[in-house]
């Protein structure tokens, strides 16, 4: 270990200094929107007021008047939690006999689930605004539901899978050995066991439900609509509502980019499928 | 009952629902790319409802495959891919190469890379495109504005007077414009992709054998020669994965391009195929399957890396 | 009670039989080892008696009652496990009272049970602990707690003791053996150690590719093993088995001779060699032979320090009475 510590002078105190250089540089547009937003459309797009201004909360107590904020955040949280649940009521048993019984089939259900995250949504698009407008799904909550969690559901899968499988097959059989039926199983080893990675589970669903933005934007006009919607609704004000608009952006993702930094570690399983540890 | 029949059943709901979510649109999408089938028709009504009459074979194939604007969209789509690639790849290992020693504060500096991927990507394309990019109210437009009056101060100054007043006037870029909102599309998602790039580049450099980098050391292998023959190799893997995952992803970029360009800029296969879709439908449907076509070539790929390491 | 009948039982893994009919018999009370190089089946065998595996074909009797349609909590059996299997989110006390628990019995029984358990293995001070901040043999011991509070009509073992070390692998192997002469209870106890085998089975179950080999008294497969297999399986070191001449003087196909049945003598000697390896313990030596003209290398044990080393010459004489005679197909000539 001691070889390879020695670095130089360079690497000692250049490299941190340019990493905090560049994690600024990435997070300033975000630092920029949050600016914006205490500040009232007309200083907003002052250039003489980037950091001189007088900071107001006007923005954020108009976003229901301007932008009737609180419906469309609310219909996020309900079609993103029942989306996630959902996901998670279909997904744990899949995951389960998938990890704990697997046949010989078990590797290609898996990557068949994992192929049908890869269909490009544009090539179904009408025929998903056909069906469900005629069967009277279109812009209900129910659809986006499904749909999230249908969209999801691989990955889902995918994800418990790979912590299930890290538990010992030994301990499920002790249980049935002990007495346990198959919902016992779940109920009193699985969940238990393999909390952390449900939980985890659950939480990337649920960023990536509420940050989807195809078919919440195509399949939605005004009853289920999101905050997808309703910031692409707002997409091009010309520096007109640049305060308000970062206001209303900044409590679209502020809340998801919190939840984001408690699961980094599970982000990069979730997304990469198990492939990188 | 049989041992088998509890684990089937209970992965029967899953297996069924995707099953459903992929033939049903996907069955339509292929049936309506054979027939004529339109929204409004006013001089063939009877096209306005899809029905095995309108047979057309291959012509909406024929139809899309001669379009420019087709073309162009594939076009569009492939640049914007690539470029994104390119820069999250590129950025991703220099970032995570980097954080990777610990250093004061390398917790924070970690979670304000990380921030832009879980920004909405509605709302990553309205800041971009207002707040940052527009050309007279945007940040662009404010710092142009200010260098060009810098400049013109300048002007007047004693001794390099002279040499500032040869300078142009500096004229900010419109990235609404035809040309030019792709490489605001590809700026905004590298800067939203690139923390996934340097979270995965930084689990994996993790992972990287460090007796194996001795052993290099004491074989006299520098800082250049361990990245090159260590580490990068090291990477080979995460690099492909990043690749492909991320290419499915952006092949389907839809929300950017629609806020950036409202319709005028550089399209992409998606955008274009929402644009038929508001009345050809056929011609719409033969578009999504060139594009199931286009992301199975990198699906297929991937499935087969992923599938190597599943049941480790 | 706890007598277990095989009758042409079979398993297969989709095309691939594993475990070709097998028929055996397991008396109440006994101390069942099932030994055999790994994959020969013994591992399948044990989770087809516990019902964790279903049977292809035949049919199980426990006590009487065929089990194949009986699910393994109801079969009044307890299983150890290689990896011990506790419940790493519970308690040892609530790891132990969980089958009685699953069982539906009242708490006070259940305390009483658990209480009684834990003073037999000496687990009273560790009630209140997870098992993650136990040691191996403390493990160990939880998880046949959790066998024993059960009362089961017998007890399975699935090579309990291979993720100890070695000195605490002979004490475990001490305390099973005083649990199964306290309890009196069937046991069947699977292992790939036939050291194990020996020292603890009073029935041994030699089995090779689901197949079974020889079934017997430890000494019993150590005085006339059925063929080559189990002769050579048996005993450390292992036997020597050669063909050739000598074999054919004893009207064999090959023979087979114990290290521990062939003397060193000073000169002489029947057969002769060279040295090469010598494992000098003390109360024994174990001489590695080339050049004997009977086999590659011929192991001798050799009782006392034997001062002979690498390279010296060696004389030997074989116990004429211990010769094992086999024939063509490997099988014991009598």
């Amino acid at each position: 270990m001691a070889i390879v510590a020695q670095h130089s002078k360079f690497s000692k105190i250049a490299m941190p200094v340019l990493a905090w250089v560049v994690a600024l540089i990435f997070f300033f547009p975000i630092f920029y929107m949050l600016l914006t937003s205490f500040k009232t459309d007309a200083d907003a797009v002052k250039p003489e007021f980037l950091f001189s201004f007088t900071p107001t909360l006007e923005n954020y107590t108009n976003m229901t008047d301007n932008y009737d904020y609180w419906r469309f955040a609310s219909n996020s949280v309900i079609t993103s939690v029942s989306a996630t649940i959902f996901a998670l009521v279909v997904g744990v048993p899949c995951a389960y006999a998938m990890a704990f019984d697997p046949s010989r089939g078990t590797k290609d259900i898996l990557m068949w689930m994992l192929s049908t995250k890869m269909l490009p949504a544009a090539a179904v698009l009408y025929p998903m605004i056909f069906l469900t407008k005629s069967i009277g799904l279109f812009d209900t909550h129910f659809l986006v539901i499904m749909v999230l969690s249908l969209i999801n559901l691989p990955i889902v899968i995918w994800m418990l899978f790979t912590y299930f499988k890290d538990i010992p097959k030994d301990i499920i059989e002790a249980g049935k050995m002990d007495g346990l039926n198959t919902w016992g199983e779940i109920k009193e080893i699985l969940i238990p066991l393999a909390w952390g990675g449900i939980a985890s589970t659950a939480l990337l669903t649920f960023i990536f439900c509420w940050n989807e933005a195809y078919w919440t934007v195509r399949l939605t006009t005004i009853d289920a609509a999101t905050l997808s919607k309703l910031i692409e609704g707002n997409r091009a004000p010309e520096g007109l509502f640049f305060g308000r608009l970062s206001a209303v952006s900044t409590a679209a993702v502020g809340p998801i980019v919190v939840l984001g930094w408690f699961c980094q570690k599970q982000l990069v399983q979730g997304l990469t499928f198990g492939a990188v540890k | 009952m049989s041992n088998r029949t509890i684990p089937r059943l209970l992965q029967t709901p899953a297996v069924l629902l995707l099953l459903f979510w992929m033939l049903v649109p996907l069955g339509m999408t292929l049936f309506f790319s054979f027939i004529r089938y339109f929204l409004n028709n006013t001089r063939r009504p009877e096209w306005t409802s899809p029905s095995i009459d309108n047979w057309r074979g291959f012509g909406n194939y024929q139809y899309v495959w001669n379009q420019d604007a087709f073309w162009l969209a594939i076009q569009n789509s492939l640049l914007i891919v690539c470029s994104i690639l390119f820069l999250t790849v590129a950025l991703g290992i220099a970032i995570a190469v980097l954080i990777n020693r610990s250093f004061p504060g390398r917790g924070i500096v970690r979670v304000l890379l990380i921030s832009p991927f879980f920004v909405m990507p509605a709302v990553n394309a309205v800041l971009w495109i207002n707040m940052l990019l527009d050309p007279v109210l945007g940040l662009q437009g404010i710092a142009v504005a200010n260098i060009n009056d810098v400049i013109l101060g300048l002007r007047d100054a004693p001794l390099v007077g002279g040499f500032f007043s040869l300078w142009p006037k500096f004229e900010p870029i419109s990235f609404r414009a035809t040309q030019t909102s792709a490489y605001a599309v590809i700026m905004m998602v590298t800067w939203q992709w690139t923390p996934f790039a340097v979270l995965i580049f930084m689990t994996s450099l993790q992972s990287e054998d460090q007796q194996q980098k001795e052993a290099a050391v004491l074989d006299g292998a520098g800082a250049w020669s361990q990245f090159r023959f260590l580490t990068l190799p090291h990477l080979g893997r995460p690099i492909a994965i990043v690749v492909m995952i991320q290419a499915i992803f952006h092949l389907s970029l839809y929300a950017e391009i629609e806020i950036v360009s409202r319709g005028n800029g550089n399209k992409n296969l998606p955008y274009y195929i929402g644009e038929l879709v508001n009345n050809n439908i056929g011609a719409a449907s033969a578009t999504g399957i060139f594009a199931v076509i286009l992301a199975n070539i990198v699906a297929i790929f991937l499935l087969r890396m992923v599938g190597k390491t599943l049941m480790e | 009670m706890g007598r277990i009948v095989l009758e042409n039982v079979s398993k297969s893994f989709g095309d691939t039989q594993v475990i070709p009919p097998l028929s055996l018999t397991i008396e109440d009370g006994e101390f069942a080892v099932f030994v055999g190089p790994s994959g020969c089946g013994k591992s399948t065998l044990l989770r087809l008696i516990a019902g964790l595996e279903e049977v292809s074909g035949g049919s199980i009797v426990i006590d009487g009652t065929e089990v194949a349609d009986v699910p393994p909590a109801k079969r009044g059996l307890a299983m150890v496990f290689q990896s011990y299997a506790l419940y790493p989110h519970m308690t040892v006390r609530k790891n132990i009272a969980f089958p009685l628990r699953m069982a539906k019995m009242t708490q006070s029984d259940i305390d009483a049970r658990v209480n009684q358990a834990a003073s037999v293995l000496n687990l009273n001070d560790y009630l209140e602990r997870k098992p993650g901040q136990l040691s191996g043999g403390q493990r160990q011991r939880v998880a046949i707690g959790r066998a024993i509070v059960r009362e089961p009509s017998a007890f399975l073992f699935d090579e309990p003791l291979s993720n100890l070390d070695a000195a605490l692998r002979v004490g475990m192997r001490m305390e099973i053996l005083e649990l199964h002469n306290k309890l009196e209870t069937t046991m069947i106890y699977v292992t790939h150690d036939q050291v194990e085998a020996m020292t603890m089975a009073n029935k041994i179950v030699v089995l090779r590719a689901g197949v079974i080999e020889q079934v017997g008294s430890p000494l019993e497969l150590y005085r006339s093993p059925r063929n080559k297999f189990v002769a050579s399986f048996i005993g450390s070191p292992k036997m020597n088995i050669f063909e050739g001449d000598e074999a054919k003087k004893h009207n064999a196909h090959s023979i087979g001779i114990r290290p521990e049945h062939i003397d060193v003598v000073k000169s002489n000697g029947e057969w002769q060699g060279t040295v090469g390896v010598a494992e000098h313990l003390g109360s024994d030596t174990f001489f590695h032979i080339h050049n004997t003209g009977l086999s590659e290398i011929l192991t001798v044990r050799a009782i006392g320090d034997v001062n002979l080393r690498n390279g010296d010459t060696i004389h030997l004489n074989p116990r004429a009475d211990d010769f094992h005679r086999f024939d063509e197909k490997g099988l014991r000539i009598t």
